[in-house]
C-alpha cells in the first residue's frame, strides 16, 4: 500500500467507512476488515479534518480542495496543500480513502 | 488550521462517552432480536422454544427494526449489542446485521454458537463484529446438555467454535457459574482460556424470568450458587477480585455525596443506553421489566421514549423507608448487586430488600474488603 499521494489526483471515501456525527464529534467508523487500524477503532476528525473530508466528493483533486480551503482559512496555500496531502496520506494508508481516475 | 486532523480511538475509550453520559445522550443500545432459542437452558430468564409462533409473531419486523436503528442513529448511538434468545435464529439476521453496519454502528453479538454456518463465517470475516460473545455452559457433553436440555447441542457448540477458529474469527468466551456446572468450572475456565485470549469472565448472578413462570423460576433458583460459593469463586479469580476492589474504592469515594439521595435509579440506567425488546417494548436496561419502566415502541417513537418517558421514570424515588435506612448504614453497600430490576423480578416491587443479594454482598465483602480468602468448599 506504499504509494505517494499526488496533489492532482482525486481521492474519495471508501464505501466501507461510515461518516457520522456522534455526541458532537465527527466520527469515521470502518465497517469491514482491513479498513482502519484495528476492529476496535473509530476515527474522529477535527473541524479542519472534516472540512477536507467534506470536499472529497469524487470530483475535486487535492489541489482544488486546497484552493477552496484557501478561501476559508487565513493560511498560506502551500501550507494548506501540505496539510491536505498529509491528511490524505493518513487515511489512504488505512484504506479509508481510495484514489479514483479523474473524470473529465 | 488546527493540525490534529485525525485521532484514532479504541471504541472503549472513545472520548465522547464521558461527555455523552454527563449530558445524557444515547450512545449504545441492546437489540434483542428474539425470545426464541434453539436451546432450553435451565437458568435462562427469557427463552421460549424456537418454534413458538406467538413469540415469533410478536417479534419486531425487519422494517420496524430498521426504523428503530435509524432513530437510534439520529439520537447518536454508536454501539449496538445484538442478543436474544438466540439472535441467529432470525432468518433475516444477515440483513439486520448489515443494516447496523451500514448505519455505522459498532456491533457486539451474543450467541450460543450452535448455529454457525459458513455464511456466518463469511459475514464475520468480511464485516467483523467488535465482539462475538459466546457463553460456555459446560466442558463436557453431560454437563453442557444437562444445562441446555438439548441433545446434540454440545457437538453443535464445538463445531461452531471450530468453525470460528479455522477461519481466525475472534471471539470471547464467558461462562455462567451454575449449580449444574460448578464441579466443572476449572475445566470450563481452562477451555475458555485455551480458545480465547480475552480475560475469562463468569457470571454467578441469575435473575428470574420476565414471564414470572413459577416452575422456570424455581429451576433458576435451584441453579443459583450459595453466597458462600460466589464469594469463594470471586476470591479465586484474581482479575475479578482486583476489579471488584477497584470498584469498591471508587464507590467508597463517591458515597459521601450520595448518602442522602433517595433516587431509585442510581446505577446509570437510562443515561446512555436502552434496550429494545424483541416484542417492541423498550426497557431502560435489559433486566428492567417493571410496567412503569417499559415503553411500547409500536405506539411511541424511540425519540419520545428517550427524551420523555425515560427521564420521567428516572425521577422515581425509593418508597420503602426500611430499604433506605438499611442500605444507608450497610457496610456491604459497595459490593452489593442489588438493583431495582432484580428487586422487581424477585419481589414484584422496585424497592424491596432481597436477602439473597444481601447475603452475597456480605460474603463478597468478607473476601474483598478484608482480603482474607475463604476456604474452598466446592
Ligand atoms: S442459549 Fe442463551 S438464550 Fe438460549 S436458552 Fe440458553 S441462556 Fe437462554
Ligand atoms: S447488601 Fe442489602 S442492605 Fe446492604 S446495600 Fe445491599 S441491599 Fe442494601
Amino acid at each position: 500500500m506504499e504509494k505517494t499521494i499526488s496533489i492532482d489526483t482525486v481521492y474519495v471515501p471508501s464505501e466501507e467507512v461510515v461518516a457520522r456525527q456522534v455526541g458532537g464529534e465527527f466520527v469515521l467508523v470502518p465497517i469491514s476488515a482491513g479498513v482502519g487500524d484495528f476492529e476496535d477503532a473509530v476515527f474522529t476528525l477535527n473541524e479542519e479534518g472534516k472540512a477536507i473530508w467534506d470536499r472529497m466528493d469524487g470530483k475535486r483533486t487535492l489541489r482544488e480542495i486546497a484552493l477552496d480551503l484557501g478561501t476559508e482559512y487565513d493560511t498560506p496555500i502551500e501550507e494548506i496543500q501540505r496539510d491536505v496531502i498529509g491528511f490524505t496520506e493518513e487515511l489512504f494508508r488505512r484504506r479509508i480513502l481510495h484514489q479514483i481516475p479523474r473524470q473529465e | 488550521m488546527n493540525k490534529d486532523f485525525i485521532s484514532v480511538q479504541p471504541i472503549s475509550s472513545f472520548n465522547a462517552w464521558e461527555a455523552m453520559r454527563k449530558r445524557r445522550r444515547l450512545f449504545s443500545f441492546t437489540l434483542e432480536l428474539s425470545a426464541r432459542c434453539n436451546l432450553n437452558c435451565r437458568h435462562c430468564y427469557l427463552n421460549v422454544p424456537e418454534n413458538d409462533l406467538a413469540a415469533q409473531d410478536a417479534e419486531l419486523s425487519f422494517q420496524e427494526i430498521t426504523a428503530l436503528v435509524d432513530e437510534s442513529s439520529s439520537l447518536g448511538a454508536l454501539w449496538a449489542l445484538v442478543t436474544g434468545g438466540e439472535p441467529l435464529l432470525r432468518h433475516d439476521f444477515f440483513d439486520i446485521y448489515m443494516y447496523l453496519k451500514r448505519k455505522g454502528m459498532v456491533i457486539s453479538v451474543f450467541t450460543n454458537a450452535t448455529l454457525f454456518t459458513k455464511e456466518h463465517v463469511h459475514l464475520f470475516t468480511r464485516y467483523p463484529p467488535r465482539d462475538l460473545d459466546i457463553t460456555v455452559y459446560g466442558a463436557t457433553k453431560d454437563t453442557y446438555e444437562r444445562i441446555t436440555r438439548k441433545s446434540g447441542s454440545f457437538e453443535a457448540f464445538k463445531e461452531g467454535i471450530a468453525l470460528l477458529l479455522e477461519n481466525n474469527i475472534k471471539f470471547n468466551l464467558k461462562a455462567m457459574a451454575l449449580r449444574s456446572n460448578i464441579q466443572e468450572l476449572p475445566q470450563i475456565t481452562a477451555l475458555c482460556r485455551e480458545y480465547s485470549k480475552a480475560p475469562f469472565r463468569f457470571d454467578p448472578f441469575l435473575h428470574l424470568r420476565f414471564d414470572r413462570d413459577h416452575l422456570r423460576n424455581q429451576e433458576i433458583r435451584n441453579e443459583r450458587l450459595t453466597p458462600q460459593e460466589i464469594g469463594t469463586l470471586e476470591t479465586l479469580d484474581s482479575t475479578r477480585h482486583t476489579a471488584l476492589k477497584k470498584e469498591c474504592r471508587r464507590l467508597q469515594a463517591q458515597y459521601p455525596q450520595e448518602r442522602d439521595c433517595d433516587h431509585l435509579f442510581r446505577c446509570g440506567t437510562g443515561r446512555g443506553s436502552l434496550a429494545i425488546g424483541y416484542d417492541g417494548w423498550c426497557r431502560m436496561c435489559l433486566s428492567l421489566c417493571h410496567p412503569e419502566c417499559i415503553f411500547d415502541l409500536r405506539n411511541h417513537s424511540l425519540t419520545d421514549v428517550w427524551e420523555g418517558c425515560i427521564p420521567q421514570a428516572l425521577t422515581k424515588r425509593v418508597q420503602n423507608q426500611a430499604l433506605l435506612a438499611q442500605c444507608r448504614n450497610c457496610t456491604f453497600r459497595y459490593l452489593c448487586s442489588w438493583c431495582p430490576a432484580q428487586s422487581y423480578l424477585e419481589a414484584g416491587e422496585l424497592d424491596s430488600l432481597i436477602p439473597y443479594l444481601c447475603d452475597a454482598a456480605g460474603k463478597r465483602s468478607q473476601s474483598i474488603m478484608k482480603d482474607i480468602p475463604l476456604p474452598v468448599s466446592l
